[in-house]
C-alpha cells in the first residue's frame, strides 16, 4: 500500500487518527504562525501587561508585556521542534545499537545491551537536574535535546534488537549472507523495512515522552528559560505569581496547548500501533467481529 | 585399513573419465565440538564421507533426519561457524582450483564463486523473498552484484531468465505474500539459477508444499538443469523425490555414506541392509502389505557405535561390523557399498 492510501484508510477507519490529526493539526498551524509574529520573542514589555483576553489580544497579556498567543506560537514551536529533534536522534541511536546488537549477538550484543539497561535503569529526572546544576548557562535547548537524545533511545534500541534476533534467522537474511551481502546491506535494505513500522510508533512516543520532561523541567526552573518553550511560560507566569494575581490566561493557554500535543500523539501512536498490529488491523477491517 | 578392496568390475575411473567432477568431496569430516561448562562434546556429524558430483548430472542424497546431509550442505556451500568444526578432507570444486573447499577459501574467492558458480537452493525455500521487499527488490539485493551488467541490462536478464523459467514477468512488482506457496519456491529457484552456476546445491527444495505443486518445481528443476547443463547435488529425505529427480544416488548414515550408485540400480537392487530398509519402506501403488519399521533409532554421533554405525539395527550384523568400519567396495558399474555382509570379501 502507498502512503497515500495508508493516510486514507486511517483517517476513515480510525477515529485516533482523525482526533490525533485535528489536534496536531491545530498545534502545526499555532506553530507555523510564529513566523507572523509582530513581536520579538525575547523582547518584554512591548503591550501592555496584564490585559485580560479581548479582541486586540485574543489569549491575553502576560505580566511581562507580552501578548500570550504570539508568545505561545513561538513557544509551541520550540516545544515541538525540542520533541522532534529528541525522537530523530535518538531513533538514530536505538536504531543503529538495535540492528548491530541484534544481528551481530556475541560480545558486541553483551556490551551494547548493558550499556542499554544501564540507561533504562538511570533516574532521568534526577540525572538531568544534576546535569543542569553543572552545566548552568552552557545547559542551552540544544544541549538540552542532545542529552536527552542520549537518554531515551534505550527502551526502542531493545525492541529493535528483539525483531533483529529473529530476522536473522530467517531465509532470506542467509540468502543475503550467502549472496555476499554486507552486514550494513542487509541492515539497511533488508532488516529496516520490517523494523520502520515500529520506529514510527515508537516517535510519537518519544515525542510525548521529550515533551513531558522537557516542560517539567522549565516549569521548576531547570532549563535555559530565554528560549520560550510552553515550560518556560508556565515557568514565567509562576515566576509572577500570575494564579494569585488573576492573571489565569497566562497558565490556562500553555497549558490547553501543550495537553492538546501530548493527546494528539498520543491518538496517533495508538492507531499507529493498531495499524501495525496486524491483528487490530484485521479486527477493524472487518467490522470489530474478527 | 588392513584388507585391500575387492574390485569386482571395472573401476569407475575408466567409465566416468569423460565426466569430469564438478565437485569431488574427498574424506570430509564436519564435526560439531561444543565446550558447555567443561562438558565437551564432539558429534561426527559427517565422518569421513567421499564422493563426487558430476557435470551435467543431478546427485541426490538421502538419508534419514540427523544422517549428517545438512551439515554436508553447509561444508561444501562454506557456512563453517563454530561449533562446526572442518576436521579433516578436502573439497575440490572445478571452478575454484587451488583450494579445499570454501571454508578455507579467501573471501573475495568466495564471493566471486558463490551464486556465479555454486548456488543454493536452500531449506524452506519459499521464504528466500523478503516479506517486506517486492520481488524485483530481492532480485536486485542477491543477484545483482554477480551479474556485472548495468542496471537496466540486469533487468532484461532476469525477465529473459523468468520467461525461460515460463514465469511471468510482472511477479516481479510483487510482493512474496501475494503469491502462493509454489510461486514463491519456483521464483526462488530462478532467482538461484539467474547466473547459471555449474553447481546447484538443492537443501530439501520442496518440503512444505503439496505433491502437485512439489511436481512442477522439480520439473522446473529437472529443466531448469537440463537447460544449463549444471549439475545439482540434491539433499532431501524424501525417496519418492530422488526416485523423480536423481540420477546417481549416495545413501548417508549416521554421518557416513554407506551405497551410492546409480539411482535406478539402488531403487531396483539396493544391497546395503540400511538402503534396503529405506527402499522397502517406500509405498508402491497396488502394494498393500504393511510396511515395517526399522527398529531403534539413529545412532547418537556425540557417541557412535564402533565399528558399522548401522550395526546396532542391522538384521546381517555380525562380529566383525561391531569392531571394523567397512570400507567401500564397488559392484558394478557406479556403484560401491560399504557394508562387511554383502561384500563377504572386504572383511579383514
Amino acid at each position: 500500500m502507498t502512503l497515500a492510501r495508508i493516510l486514507r484508510h486511517l483517517l476513515r477507519y480510525s477515529t485516533e487518527f482523525r482526533l490525533g490529526v485535528i489536534l496536531l493539526g491545530v498545534v502545526a498551524i499555532l506553530a507555523a504562525l510564529s513566523f507572523a509574529s509582530p513581536y520579538p520573542p525575547l523582547d518584554v514589555y512591548v503591550v501592555a501587561p496584564d490585559v485580560p483576553p479581548s479582541r486586540a489580544h485574543v489569549f491575553g497579556t502576560t505580566s511581562r508585556g507580552q501578548d500570550v498567543f504570539w508568545q505561545l506560537t513561538v513557544a509551541v514551536r520550540n516545544t515541538l521542534l525540542f520533541g522532534i529533534a529528541v525522537a530523530f536522534l535518538s531513533r538514530i541511536l536505538s536504531l543503529v545499537i538495535g540492528l548491530i546488537s541484534g544481528y551481530k549477538g556475541g560480545w558486541i550484543d553483551r556490551v551494547l545491551m548493558s550499556l542499554n539497561d544501564t540507561f533504562i535503569i538511570i533516574p532521568l529526572f534526577p540525572l538531568l537536574m544534576l546535569f543542569y546544576f553543572v552545566m548552568r548557562d552552557s545547559m542551552t535547548w540544544a544541549m538540552l535535546a542532545l542529552i536527552m537524545s542520549f537518554l531515551g533511545w534505550a527502551y526502542d534500541a531493545r525492541l529493535i534488537r528483539s525483531v533483529v534476533m529473529s530476522l536473522k534467522r530467517r531465509e532470506f537474511t542467509q540468502t543475503g549472507i550467502f549472496s555476499g551481502m554486507t552486514t550494513r546491506e542487509i541492515l539497511m535494505r533488508e532488516h529496516m523495512p520490517h523494523v520502520m513500522p515500529i520506529v514510527f510508533s515508537t516517535t510519537m512516543n518519544n515525542i510525548n515522552w521529550s515533551i513531558g520532561l522537557e516542560v517539567t523541567l522549565s516549569v521548576l526552573g531547570f532549563t535555559d528559560n530565554n528560549t520560550p518553550t510552553i515550560g518556560g511560560m508556565i515557568f514565567w507566569a509562576n515566576q509572577h505569581s500570575a494564579m494569585v494575581a488573576g492573571v489565569w490566561w497566562w497558565i490556562a493557554f500553555p497549558v490547553a496547548v501543550v495537553v492538546m500535543t501530548f493527546v494528539g500523539l498520543f491518538c496517533l501512536a495508538l492507531s499507529m500501533n493498531e495499524y501495525i498490529d496486524p491483528r487490530s488491523r484485521w479486527s477493524r477491517m472487518s467490522g470489530g467481529s474478527a | 585399513m588392513s584388507a585391500p578392496l575387492a574390485i569386482r568390475s571395472t573401476p569407475i575411473a575408466q567409465e566416468t573419465a569423460p565426466r569430469m567432477p564438478v565437485v569431488s568431496v574427498e574424506g570430509l569430516k564436519a564435526y560439531y565440538r561444543t565446550d558447555h561448562f567443561g562438558v565437551k562434546r564432539l558429534v561426527r556429524a559427517v565422518d569421513d564421507v567421499t564422493f563426487e558430483v558430476r557435470r551435467d548430472e543431478i546427485y541426490g542424497l538421502a538419508g534419514e533426519s540427523g544422517a549428517g546431509k545438512t551439515t554436508l550442505t553447509k561444508t561444501l556451500t562454506g557456512a563453517v561457524r563454530p561449533p562446526l568444526q572442518i576436521v579433516g578432507g578436502t573439497i575440490a570444486f572445478s571452478f575454484l582450483p587451488g583450494t579445499q573447499g570454501l571454508h578455507c577459501a579467501p573471501p573475495p574467492e568466495v564471493s566471486r564463486v558463490r551464486w556465479r558458480h555454486l548456488s543454493y537452493i536452500m531449506q524452506g525455500s519459499m521464504s528466500v523473498l523478503n516479506p517486506v521487499r517486492r520481488v524485483r527488490s530481492s532480485f536486485e539485493d542477491f543477484a545483482f552484484r554477480h551479474m556485472e551488467l548495468s542496471r537496466r541490462g540486469f533487468d532484461a536478464a532476469v525477465r529473459a531468465h523468468l520467461a525461460r523459467m515460463q514465469l511471468e514477468p510482472n511477479v516481479l512488482v510483487a510482493y512474496p505474500h501475494e503469491l502462493s506457496g509454489g510461486m514463491r519456491q519456483r521464483i526462488s529457484i530462478a532467482l538461484a539459477t539467474i547466473c547459471r552456476p555449474e553447481l546447484i546445491i538443492a537443501d530439501e527444495p520442496t518440503t512444505a508444499v503439496d505433491v502437485i505443486v512439489q511436481k512442477d518445481v522439480l520439473a522446473m528443476i529437472r529443466s531448469s538443469q537440463k537447460e544449463m547443463g549444471s549439475s545439482v547435488l540434491l539433499v532431501t529425505h524424501d525417496m519418492g523425490v530422488h526416485a523423480y529427480l536423481s540420477d546417481r544416488l549416495g545413501i548417508m548414515h549416521a554421518g557416513r555414506l554407506v551405497e551410492e550408485g546409480r539411482s535406478e540400480e539402488i531403487l531396483a537392487r539396493p544391497r546395503h541392509p540400511y538402503t534396503r530398509h529405506l527402499i522397502s519402506s517406500l509405498l508402491r501403488i497396488g502394494d498393500d502389505t504393511p510396511r515395517r519399521g526399522l527398529e531403534g533409532s539413529p545412532p547418537n554421533l556425540a557417541d557412535p557405535p564402533p565399528g558399522c554405525r548401522f550395526h546396532p539395527r542391522c538384521p546381517l550384523a555380525m562380529d566383525v561390523c561391531r569392531r571394523e568400519v567397512p570400507p567401500f567396495t564397488v559392484h558394478g558399474p557406479d556403484h560401491r557399498v560399504a557394508c562387511f555382509a554383502v561384500t563377504p570379501e572386504a572383511r579383514p
